[in-house]
């Protein structure tokens, strides 16, 4: 082999190999068929996934957004795309929202509950006495940004108000699913056209979630493990110590109870919220944030309004009702109205379902 | 640089003044280890290498500094960005040097990142650059040509040159942020991005795995300057195709209509180092970056060989 053939091999081979590799590395991770299953009833699937408990493993789980929020202070909430969660099979569990440059940590055991954001540096902690046990518990998980947990939450939401079906099966995170379709029953003014949950064979854990709002054929709202691996987990991963500097805030339970729920359900909306209406055409109405994520002065709180203002004018369409008036946002998935009274009422719903939503809170407070 | 190379001139004993035929039986193989210091005494020699590494060594320092005095002064976190720039500007907004206040061992992973998109690579092109086009076209590579070093190992030694390069500097800014973090913040303070307290000795274990992915990284830009070194002799187009490279990469990256070439891109990595300061480490990203520059560095040095042995001495 003379030294030009021997070149034109080395270039080529090594050519071939790395550009094979770089495309191995890109292709989408659980790209299998779907497996074949035991053909399972809706509703059994339904009772057992709500039945399930969740045995010990750690999952990596990805969050795909188009839900198209406009750009507000405040809409960081779903700003993520990787989760680590790690469950010890009992009460423990560990949540993980990995962002950019930061990571909100959230530990949880059978005594508290701690939520800990790297970027304020602050630590959040959560205590319950026996009373106030179950439903406090309750709340430490709802807080999480678990696909396991948020599914089961969405399945028990939206049970009553929807048409339950199983729609033949996927893999997930390497693992055989079924795929149960939630969809509104008639009667519900929303603007969302499904909801699909795969929900592991074996464990009956909700592996994913997606979101289909009516006219788009891809979710706008994806939630699901990429890597699920069961087995016991290490028991330091429960735990959680405060590190030296930061703020640490500590809250009981029975306070607690009603601001988490609230802020559960309004994503990030406001701090004392109420909802109108059930299941898929809730309502949820809230205060406006006017200082953004709530911290920074008082004059820095001020000028976020006003630019809050600014964007509202811009991007949303003036709207008026017995409640006064407003201003209305529509999204990929539903809308928005941000009353001048510094309210904000939100839901996967039509303008006109808002608008009544607020009407009512009117009604109510008088 | 005007001076012959070490290696043209008083290299091996045995080369061949010019005007040997190359294809002279090789007498005496130089000693690969003799090639290789007298490689890296020339690279460590040249004003701009050490120009380089003091500015290396200097930022991490500057940015604590920085840091330091814009988180006392304001009493607060820094702002999270703009008001109203959207989700994905605040996150863009501030930067990981944010947590370094409570954290020493943020500073040295955040200014290795953050000198990885252009001032690492940079140093890395320039010494590629030098190592073989820049020689060429100063006359000197010729002495390597006819020496009786075979072509592979005249690469091996220009590779291994770059190499120490990369390990030196990425060394030196990780050394530099780490001894700046321990100075301001003071030994207390190991919090990882999750809350949790960590020992110095998992810290430093940390920290000696962030060097040796950046080297490996680094090592890939370096592989694919070698290639365009040894197809030119001028030493800024290998610093400029590189970094040009490297830009445009970022631009496509940030085109999420583009998303299928993502995994393609070179910097597409870099943002698994973060993943060393959160607790317990996550080493899927750092495992699949790795994989990354080892397929760009089998490309690069293929190309480079098969350049280099078809070279006319």
């Amino acid at each position: 082999m003379g030294p030009r053939t021997k070149a034109l091999v080395a270039a080529g081979s090594g050519i071939t190999v790395g550009l094979a590799g770089l495309a191995l590395s890109s292709l989408p991770a659980g790209a299998d068929d779907d497996p074949e299953l035991p053909a399972v009833g809706a509703e059994e699937l339904v009772a057992s996934t709500l039945a399930a408990r969740a045995p010990a493993f750690a999952g990596v789980a990805e969050l795909q957004n188009e839900l198209g929020l406009p750009a507000v202070p405040g809409g960081e909430a779903l700003d993520f795309e990787t989760v680590r969660v790690f469950h010890d099979g009992e009460e423990s569990a560990r949540v993980q929202v990995e962002r950019q440059a930061s990571e909100l940590t959230f530990v949880k055991n059978a005594d508290e509950a701690w939520a800990y954001d790297s970027q304020e540096r602050t630590a959040t902690a959560l205590t319950w006495d026996e009373d106030d046990k179950a439903a406090a518990r309750g709340h430490a998980e709802a807080e999480m940004a678990d696909p396991s947990q948020a599914a089961a939450e969405m399945i028990e939401q939206l049970r009553p108000t929807s048409d339950i079906s199983v729609d033949g099966t996927a893999s997930v995170a390497g693992r055989a699913a079924y795929e149960l379709v939630l969809t509104p029953k008639p009667s519900e003014k929303t603007l969302l056209r499904e909801i699909t949950v795969a929900i592991d064979e074996e464990t009956r854990v909700p592996l994913r979630f997606d979101v289909f709002a009516n006219g788009t054929s891809d979710p706008v709202l994806s939630l699901g493990f990429v890597e699920l691996e069961l087995g016991a987990q290490d028991a330091d991963l429960f735990e959680f110590t405060p590190p030296d500097g930061a703020t640490v805030e500590t809250t009981e339970a029975d306070d607690a109870v009603r601001a988490l729920e609230d802020a559960e359900d309004a994503g990030d909306v406001g701090q004392r919220a109420t909802t109108v209406g059930t299941g898929w055409d809730t309502v949820v109405i809230g205060e406006a944030p006017a200082g953004g994520s709530g911290e920074g002065s008082g004059a820095d709180a001020g000028a976020r309004g006003q630019d809050l203002d600014g964007i509202l004018q811009q991007i949303g369409t003036p709207v008026t009702g017995e409640f006064g008036s407003g201003t209305y946002v529509r999204t990929a998935v539903g809308g928005a109205v941000v009353t001048e009274d510094g309210r904000i009422a939100a839901g996967a719903v039509p303008r006109q379902v808002l608008v009544d939503a607020l009407d009512a809170d009117d009604a109510d407070r008088q | 640089m005007t001076t012959p190379h070490p290696a043209a001139t008083r290299g091996p004993a045995t080369a061949p003044g010019p005007g040997v035929p190359a294809e002279l039986p090789a007498r005496r193989r130089a000693p690969l280890g003799r090639l290789l210091r007298a490689e890296v005494r020339w690279i460590f020699r040249r004003p701009r290498t050490l120009a380089v590494l003091a500015l290396l060594a200097a930022l991490p320092v500057i940015t604590g500094v920085a840091v330091d005095l814009t988180l006392d002064g304001g009493g607060a976190p820094v702002d999270t960005g703009p008001p109203g720039a959207g989700p994905g500007a605040s996150d863009g907004g501030p930067p990981i040097f944010v947590t370094m206040a409570a954290s020493a061992f943020v500073l040295p992973l955040g200014s290795l990142m953050t000198l990885l998109m252009l001032l690492l690579p940079l140093t890395v092109a320039m010494a590629s650059g030098d190592a073989l086009a820049g020689e060429q076209s100063h006359g000197t590579l010729r002495g390597w040509l006819l020496a009786p070093v075979s072509r592979g190992r005249l690469l091996l030694v220009k590779a291994a040159g770059v190499l120490v390069v990369a390990l030196v500097a990425s060394g030196l800014v990780v050394t530099s942020g780490m001894v700046t973090g321990l100075v301001l913040t003071g030994t207390d303070g190991l919090v990882s991005m999750s809350g949790t307290e960590l020992s110095m000795a998992d810290v430093l274990g940390r920290l000696g795995l962030a060097v040796a992915w950046a080297t490996l990284y680094l090592m890939a830009v370096g592989a694919v300057a070698l290639a365009i070194s040894a197809f030119t002799e001028h030493p800024m187009v290998v610093v400029v195709s590189v970094l040009g490279g490297l830009i445009v990469s970022v631009v496509l990256m940030q085109i999420s209509a583009l998303d299928w070439l993502h995994p393609f891109l070179l910097p597409s990595s870099l943002t698994s180092l973060v993943d060393l300061i959160r607790d317990p480490v996550s080493f899927d990203g750092l495992a699949e970056g790795a994989f990354r520059a080892g397929c760009y560095l089998v490309i690069g040095m293929s190309l480079a060989y098969a350049r280099i042995t078809t070279k006319a001495g």
